[in-house]
Order: structure tokens, then sequence, then C-alpha cells
């Protein structure tokens, strides 16, 4: 099916940044599962384009004269699939074994992960899938308990969160069981609820290959699910990411449409 | 005058045979010892102290807020190598430096090491010092470790062995430098009498290994500290000097166009080759550590591009870690189907559970240390540790055998070393340093770290080591 | 071509180092009036905290303003960022970053400094004798640079500095006693020591008798800390040596500081005294700190802080 995507970010400072750089992960890559149609970025400056070592498309934008606000736009038409067909990896899979600074297991992890472990030796598939159902219910989705720097053990704990947490506790889970996990950021065509444009799920290699968990939605990734970046979490993966110099405190604002494109 | 006593037996003396005769190497230098009287050498020793105060070769000591400063100690009598040892370590370390940059080549690259099935897949890749950013990365020369310090000692045997390979940013090389002209000033007379290969010219070497890195002309070095409250901040500066190149920190730096600028007085000038004493996890506060200041937002992403060169590459750390370094011998015959000049320390790995049986029941002789640890912290020698430190241990290996690994009590090599009651054997080692650029280049030398505390082994100046200057003697033929 | 970061380090070590030796100047001037027995007492001591800008900070630290807490506070106190103790501190930090671009001499000469003054502060060493020290060791330290440190850049901002500092302090000095210049025929005995102790404090005293070889006159004072460059402490000797640096600095990123600072050399070549009081003194000294201020923005703009 083919998705228009429309992501605008907006930050606002109170004084004057003299200097900033930004991480942007905001171009999808094409894949066995999407295709891209038209992309393109709406920036305040001109940034240089890259590959992460994730293998995600980067851009960087420096700003060196003085601003109070930044505004991101990207905007395009994806074609995408149900298929998630195997692509090219850059990394050994073993890569994802390792703890992150979000991610880090905390003993209830673990005993999650664990109460799982001989189902997801017989069958990954269906043990995982269990897994996933027990994280959703260890933590319904809540807006606003959490924030983007919220650790897998604190949300865990916290018995709450959003796509972001779900994905976090998940990988955690796996990784402690030793699976490679990964966290990847996207977008979301939903029906049910528009403001969950931007969304996040995980990824695990089992019987040699990436299967996909939508842990907030209980589902494997499908036509609907947009792949922007990958990573050992949120930080590795997230859409923007920046460094300034001044500004004081700094306001956000985000808007994420997703729709199907007219046929 | 001076009384020369004999280390405990089984230990080997670098000056003194155990039948209590000069090794032919230390002679003339033992027969000038004698004739000098006690208060000229008490005198130069006080001399010495006081012009490193001077200059200021000092490192600053973390946690103190009065700014306080401390001097390593510099033994005044100087470790000697005769030139056929030297040849030995000197082509031992070629090789080894050799092997450890292929090995990163290799598993940066294709990882035909691990395909072959020497080293474990995991033990490679979810170790947090192999960085998914450098996977696939082409360098110029296929260089990672541009600067490499290895850490040597001499047993009983007589031979040398590798206590550890330094990778990351190998330190210490300014004290190399500072002890010789020292030594110099305090006994020209000495250096009339003998043919002591000089290290002056390292700043030289290590600036061409530096440009050679680059595959633009003429390209312009930086030295990169994270900044004067660095214990090791003294030789940043130093060096920086000493090649004539500025001394950066992050805040001077900034990326645009896939390319790094610092910010001077003129303008902007781009750099091209960064010699970096900062770990990885702080270079890029986007791509590490985000709490970090200590780096330059956006490095990593011109590094990957080719834009700027980092000395060493990111991610080395892979190739000197504890549980890698058992695995070195293995490199030397894969990539250069050569059999090792140097030999490794025997090496335990606790991961093993036959290797950890044997490690929890000999603890009381054995050397066990963390996988991670630096520094002398986090370890164990067995034969001086009592009953309860030993068992403390044990609980700890246990609970993380991957976390440790275990050795023999090496019994490192003592030297004849200035103490409080005289002159008394010390135990030393020693780290040369090894410069990968278009060549391998050393020079003659290295530090020779001592252990001023009677019978201890810990050399690391942060545990009451000091340093002293290291001959290598030019053949007289 | 020096990094920013270094040009700023070097400038900034230069200005704690003269901020410490005007400091003491002040301090030392005040402490000897107040010895005085026409001496107006606490409303000196007022006054020269008012030239610091750290008389609030003080009345919250000693309400009562007494004179020798607000003395140990100026001097001693660690926990007064503008102490002298601390201008030394500041300036042994800078100079401690940028050790690799000062001589070995500039840089013993100021981490004997700092080091000194903290024994001294431990040991509640007695002022006269403390103020007398610090103009020494700021005088060491001039003269350590003038006779090792090459000439170049480095140089340039180190001599910036002290001259930028130099020019906003005896500013600062002269406009606290600014609403006492009026006719001659009013000033007062009492304004007799006030004038003679702004020329002690700027080391000018004996400079006024061979220059006019007459009785203290406020104008004539003005005129000699404002306009004569041959005055090393007056506004004009500051600004000839600023504006004559600045052109020295390689590259052409300066463009803006070095106008301002050629404009306002233009202004005080041509200066006259009389005019300058016609429209007030303090008018004229507000608007002298004003473009110095203005000037120091442009010169981090340009060199100490370049994007």
């Amino acid at each position: 099916m083919k998705l228009t995507i429309d992501h605008e970010t907006v930050y606002r400072y109170d004084d004057i940044v003299s200097h900033s750089t930004q991480y942007l992960r905001l171009t999808p890559a094409n894949s066995g599962h999407q295709r891209i149609i038209s992309w393109q970025l709406d920036l305040p400056g001109v940034a240089s384009e890259g590959v992460d070592a994730f293998g995600n498309i980067l851009h960087v934008l420096t700003l060196d004269t003085p601003h109070s606000e930044i505004r991101l736009k990207a905007r395009g038409v994806v074609e995408t699939s149900d298929g998630w067909a195997e692509q090219p990896e850059t990394l050994p899979a073993p890569v994802f074994l390792r703890d992150s600074p979000l991610t880090e297991a905390s003993d209830a992890i673990r005993t999650l992960a664990a109460a799982h472990a001989d189902a997801i030796a017989a069958n990954p598939q269906a043990g995982l899938t269990a897994l996933m159902h027990a994280v959703a219910d260890a933590m319904p989705y809540t807006t606003d308990m959490t924030h983007t720097g919220t650790t897998a053990a604190q949300a865990l704990a916290l018995g709450a969160g959003v796509c972001q947490d779900h994905s976090h506790v998940f990988i955690a889970a796996c990784r402690s069981l030793g699976l490679p996990a990964r966290y990847v950021s996207g977008y979301l065509l939903s029906d049910r609820d528009t403001h969950v444009a931007s969304h996040a799920w995980a990824e695990v290699y089992a019987a040699d290959s990436w299967l996909g968990f939508d842990i907030s939605n209980r589902q494997q990734p499908d036509r609907h699910h947009l792949k922007l970046a990958v990573g050992l979490d949120y930080s590795d993966a997230s859409p923007v990411r920046g460094v300034r110099r001044g500004g004081g405190s700094e306001a956000l604002q985000t808007h994420a449409r997703v729709s199907e494109a007219d046929q | 005058m001076h009384a020369l006593t004999l280390p405990e037996s089984g230990h080997y003396d670098e000056m003194l045979l155990d039948s209590g005769g000069i090794r032919p190497h230390y002679r003339d230098f033992a027969r000038w010892l004698h004739s000098q009287p006690p208060e000229t050498l008490a005198r130069k020793r006080a001399e010495a102290d006081l012009m490193f105060h001077r200059v200021g070769i000092t490192f600053a000591v973390y946690g103190d807020d009065s700014g306080a400063e401390r001097l390593i100690p510099f033994d005044t009598v100087p470790r000697i190598i005769p030139a056929s040892d030297w040849q030995t370590l000197e082509k031992g370390m070629r090789q080894r430096v050799t092997a450890l940059n292929a090995f990163l080549h290799d598993i940066y690259h294709e990882q035909h090491i691990v395909k072959a099935g020497l080293i474990p897949a995991e033990q490679v890749f979810s170790n947090s010092q192999y960085q998914p950013a450098m996977q696939g990365l082409d360098l110029p020369h296929r260089i990672y470790a541009h600067i490499t310090g290895v850490d040597v000692i001499r047993h009983s045997d007589g031979n040398f062995y590798v206590l550890e390979d330094n990778l990351r940013v190998p330190s210490g090389v300014s004290y190399m430098l500072e002890n010789r002209k020292m030594m110099m000033r305090l006994f020209p007379e000495l250096f009339a009498s003998h043919a002591v290969a000089p290290v002056q010219h390292y700043p030289t070497l290590l600036l061409n290994t530096l440009r050679h890195a680059s595959a633009v002309d003429n390209p312009t070095v930086v030295v990169m500290t994270p900044g004067h409250h660095n214990s090791a901040y003294f030789e940043h500066a130093f060096l920086a000097q000493q090649m004539g190149v500025e001394l950066v920190e992050g805040q001077d730096l900034f990326v645009k166009n896939h390319r790094v600028y610092m910010r001077t007085t003129a303008g902007n000038k781009q750099v091209d080759v960064i010699y970096r004493r900062i770990d990885d996890a702080f270079l890029d506060p986007l791509a590490f550590r985000g709490d970090s200041m200590l780096g330059v937002p956006g490095l990593l992403s011109v590094y990957r591009a080719g834009g700027v060169i980092l000395a060493n590459a990111i991610g080395t750390g892979v190739a000197d870690d504890k549980s890698i370094y058992p695995y070195v011998p293995d490199m030397i015959r894969f990539y250069l189907s050569e059999e090792p000049l140097l030999q490794n320390v025997p090496t335990w790995m606790c991961r093993r559970p036959a290797e950890l049986d044997h490690v929890l029941n000999n603890l009381h002789e054995l050397v066990v240390k963390e996988v991670h640890g630096a520094g002398g912290y986090g370890m164990l020698i067995g034969p001086a540790a009592s009953t309860a430190e030993i068992e403390d241990f044990r609980q700890r290996i246990i609970a993380d055998p991957n976390n440790y690994i275990a050795q023999p009590t090496l019994c490192l090599s003592s030297c004849p070393t200035f103490v409080e009651s005289g002159i008394a054997p010390r135990h030393i080692d020693l780290r040369p340093f090894v410069l990968s650029g278009r060549d391998i280049t050393m020079v003659a030398g290295g530090l020779t770290r001592v252990a001023l505390k009677e019978g201890s082994l810990v050399v690391n100046s942060s545990q009451g080591g000091g340093t002293k200057d290291t001959w290598i003697l030019e053949d007289q033929s | 071509m020096m990094l920013s970061r270094t040009a700023s380090q070097l400038y900034w070590m230069s200005r704690y180092m003269e901020r410490a030796e005007n400091l003491a100047r002040l301090l030392d001037v005040t402490h000897s009036l107040s010895l005085l027995p026409q001496s107006r007492g606490g409303s000196d001591i007022t006054a020269a905290l008012a030239t610091t800008g750290a008389l609030e900070a003080c009345r919250a630290r000693h309400p009562q303003l007494y004179a020798g807490d607000v003395m140990h506070f100026m001097t001693f106190d660690a926990a007064n960022p503008a102490s002298i103790v601390n201008c030394l501190k500041y300036a042994r930090e800078n100079a401690h970053a940028v050790r690799g671009k000062i001589t070995g001499e500039m840089w013993e000469s100021i981490n004997a400094s700092w080091l000194e003054a903290r024994q001294m502060a431990l040991e509640g060493r007695p002022l006269a004798g403390f103020f007398d020290w610090v103009k020494e060791r700021s005088h060491l330290f001039r003269g350590t640079t003038y006779g090792t440190i090459q000439r170049n850049d480095a140089f340039s901002f180190v001599r910036l500095g002290t001259f930028m500092e130099r020019a906003d302090n005896t500013a600062r000095l002269i406009n606290v006693k600014s609403h006492l210049v009026g006719n001659e025929a009013e000033d007062s005995a009492a304004d007799f020591y006030l004038w003679g102790a702004l020329l002690r404090s700027l080391g000018a005293f004996e400079a006024y008798h061979e220059l006019y070889r007459d009785t203290l006159s406020s104008r004539r004072v003005a005129e000699l800390l404002i306009l004569r460059p041959d005055v090393p402490r007056s506004l004009r000797a500051c600004v000839d040596e600023i504006a004559e640096l600045l052109p020295r600095i390689k590259g052409d990123t300066g463009h803006r500081a070095k106008r301002l600072a050629a404009t306002l050399h233009a202004e005080m070549s041509y200066g006259q005294i009389d005019s300058i009081l016609d429209d007030g003194l303090h008018t004229y000294l507000t608007q002298f700190l004003s473009q110095i201020h203005g000037l120091g923005d442009a010169i981090h703009g340009a060199y100490l802080e370049a994007a």
C-alpha cells in the first residue's frame, strides 16, 4: 500500500542559540518491505548525508549562525508490503546482544523473560509472541508517565509506558535470554489512534532471521509500518538528536501524519 | 659508595648476577656508581625533583579541589638493556602490532578469524569495545592503532613476556622523554661513557606517523585533550608543543559539510588528523555518551565519511581487552603465518569451565584480573592476599566468571633503585611505544616503571609507582 | 593564528592579574585613608566596593559593612568571586590551561602568586604588606611576560587583556569621584585627601607633581588620569596600547574591534578636558565605559569565541 508521510519537528528556544548540530534520521531506506517513491527534507540549513553505524540514513545539520528556532520537515510517499524480506545486514547479529544505557536488564526484566525461555527455545515465533503479550500486559499503554530518557527497568517498575518503553523492555528481556534484539523507529498508519503516527517497535534475531514485534499493538509489523532507523535503543535510532550552545530551555513540538495515498 | 643487595632468590635482577657479580652491560655504570659520594647523588636527586616541579611534569590528582599535582617519583638508576635483548623485543613488538592491526581490520570487515573458529563471535561482537560504527569502514593503509604501548616484563627465566597491549590512548611517552633529558642534565659524563640509543626524536616520528595517516597533502594535525583536569594533561600539552601542533579540546572543534574545523583567532581552520587522547565514549555526544561535553557533536559522522582521521581509530579497544589478549599468539599465526617472537603470559579464561576450576583451586598463587579493569585496580594478587580477600574474590569470580582472567604470579625482574635506606632492588616493567605509519617505527627505549614499595609488583603511578630512564646500549663493535 | 579558546585564556589570565593589582591599589589607598583623622571612614569603603561591583554581595554577607569585614571580604575571602585571592586563582587557572603557550617563567610567577596568596589567606597576613606584595607580583608577571615571551599573537592577547582591564578599572575609579569634580574654588581640604588618594591608587601622584608643579585641583587630576598619554594608568595610555595591539593580530576577523578601537583612540587623542567637564565627567566616563565594553564584546566576538 502507498503511505503519505508528513512529519514536522519544531524546537523553540528561550534564548539565542549560537551554534547547534543535529543528527537526523528522518529518511527511510529502500528494502524488501518498503520502496521510497518520493521523499524530501525541508531543513533550515545545508545538511550532509551519510550512513550511520547501524546502516541508517543520517543527515548532519550544523547551524552556525544565531537562531532561536529549528524547524525540520520530512515528507514523502512510500509503498509498503506485509513482508519483511531479508535485507543485507551490515552488522553481525551478536552486536545486538550488548546492553545499552536504556536497555539494561533489571531482575524484574530477567524474571519476566525467564518465564518464556523454554517456549522461545522450542518455537521462537510463538514464544516471542507470548513474551510480547506479557510485556504489553505488564505495562499498559499510558502517555505522560515516562519520557525519552526513561530506562527499560524504570518503565517496567512503573507498570506503564508508550511504544518506546514497551520496545526497551522487550529488547532487554530478549538480550537477557541471549537473543540479539534491536530498536526500530518508524511511522505507523493507524485508524485507531491518530496520535501515534511516530512509532517504535522491536526486532529479535532468532532462528537465523530478524523477527519484528510491535509490542504496543500486540502484532507483527506489516504494511502499515514504515521503518526509519534501527539501533541498540532509542538514542541510536531517534529521528532527531542534537547538541547546542546557548538557548536556555527549549520547547519541542512534533506533528507526524501518516495517511494512505490516493490510488 | 653504595652496597648493592641482591633481590630475594627467584627473581631476575637487571644488574646483578645470582653470584653477586655485575652483568656485563652494567659494569661501567656500577663502577661509576661506586665512585660517587652518596651526598653528590642525593643532591642530584633533589635537583631532579626541583626541575621536574619547575617544568611541571606532574599529574593531576582526581578529586582534589585545591588543584594539587603530584610528581611521579623519578629514580636516577637507569634501567639498562643490552642491544641483543632489544633486538628481540623490537622484532617481537613489530610482529605483534602488525598482527593486532590486521586483526582489527579483519573483525571490522570480513571477520575471517571468527569464521575460522579461532575466536568465538560473541566474544568479539558483544564486547562493548567493538564499535559497530567501524564495521565496513575502510581506513587509509588499514591502520587502526597508530600508537601502541606494549607492556612487557622480564620473568625469572630471563625472558620477556607481554603483559598487555595498549591500543586505545597509551600514555607515558612524555616521561620517557623527560627522564632522558633529566639524566643527560644530571649525569652528562655517563652519556660520554655509554653508547645510549637516543629517544628524543620520538615527537618527529609521531608527527610523521600522524601525517601519513591522512591521504591529504600536508594535513593539519592536532592533539585533542579532555582538558587540563585530565591526569595526563601534561603529556598532551607536551606532545603538542614538541610536534608544533595545536592542543585542542572538544569545544574548539565543530563539524560542517563532512569536515572538522577548529575555531581560531584568524577564523575557522580545517583539521585533517586528530591525535585524540580521549576515550571512544566521549568523542561525539550525538553518537556515544550524550552526557559528555568533552567531545565534538557530529565527529563520528565526519569520521565515517572519511573527512577526518582519528589516531588511534575508534574501536581499537576490542583488540587489547584482557578477554582478547590470550588470542594474540593465534592472531600472529593466523595473519602472518609466523610463530610469536614474544611470549604471552599464560592466561586462564574463567569463562571456560575447566579453566575456571583450575583458577578457583589455585587462587592463592594466581593473579586474577577483571577483563575490563585497568590501572592495577580490580585485581587479586593471590600470594600477597589474605584468606578473606581470596574468599571475597572467589565469590566475585563465581558470580560472573566471564569478567575474569587469571595468570600465574610473575616474577617481575628487579633493578637497583634509590630508596630511603640506600639502594635496593625494586620490581620493574617496560612500556615501549610502537608507531604504525608508512612503516612501523620505534625509538630504542621506552618507559620503565618501578614499584617503589619493597616486594610490590604494582608499578602503576596511581598506586605508588615511579619511573626510570631506559637505556638501550648500542653495540660498540 | 591561535585557538580562540587559547586566546581567551591568555586574555583573561592577564585581565585577572591586572584586576588583582587594581583592587590592591584601590584597597590600599582606602585602607590608608581610613587611618587619617579626617577620614570619612565607612563611606570610603562603600565607595571602593561600589567600583568593583561587589557592594551588594558584601552587604549580604556583612550588613554593617565594618571596615575590617569589608577588607577581608575583598582580599582573602574565598567565597567572594571578586576577592583578590580569587582573581589570582582565576589568573592561575587560565594560565594552567595555556601552559604550553606561555613561557615557563610566566607560569612559575603566576603559579607561585596563587600558592603564596592562598598561604597568606590562611595565615591572615597584615593588609598593608599584602597590597604591596600583590602589586609586586603583578609587576613581576608583566615584566616576565615582557622579558620572556615571543612577540606573537599570544603576546598581543596577554597585553590586550592588561589594558582592557586597566582602562575599565581606571574609568570606574575616577567615576566614583566624578561628582566631586567641579569649580576649583570649591575643592575642599577633605577633597585634597581624596584626590591625593586617587592619584596614589593609580600610581600617578608623583607624575602629577612632576607635570603640574602645583597643588591638587580636580580639573587637573581628571585631565591627567583621562587624557595624558604619558601616565601609564591613564585612560589615554590604555587606549593607545589597545589601538596599537589590535592591528598586529593576524587574520581578518576583527574589523569591527579594530574600527571601534581606532575611533576611541582618535576621540581621545583630540579630547580636551574642558569640553569633557562641560558635558559632565560622569556622563563622559559612563560613555567611555560603554565604549570599552562594546570593544570588549567585539574582541570576544572576533577572536575569543569565534563560531
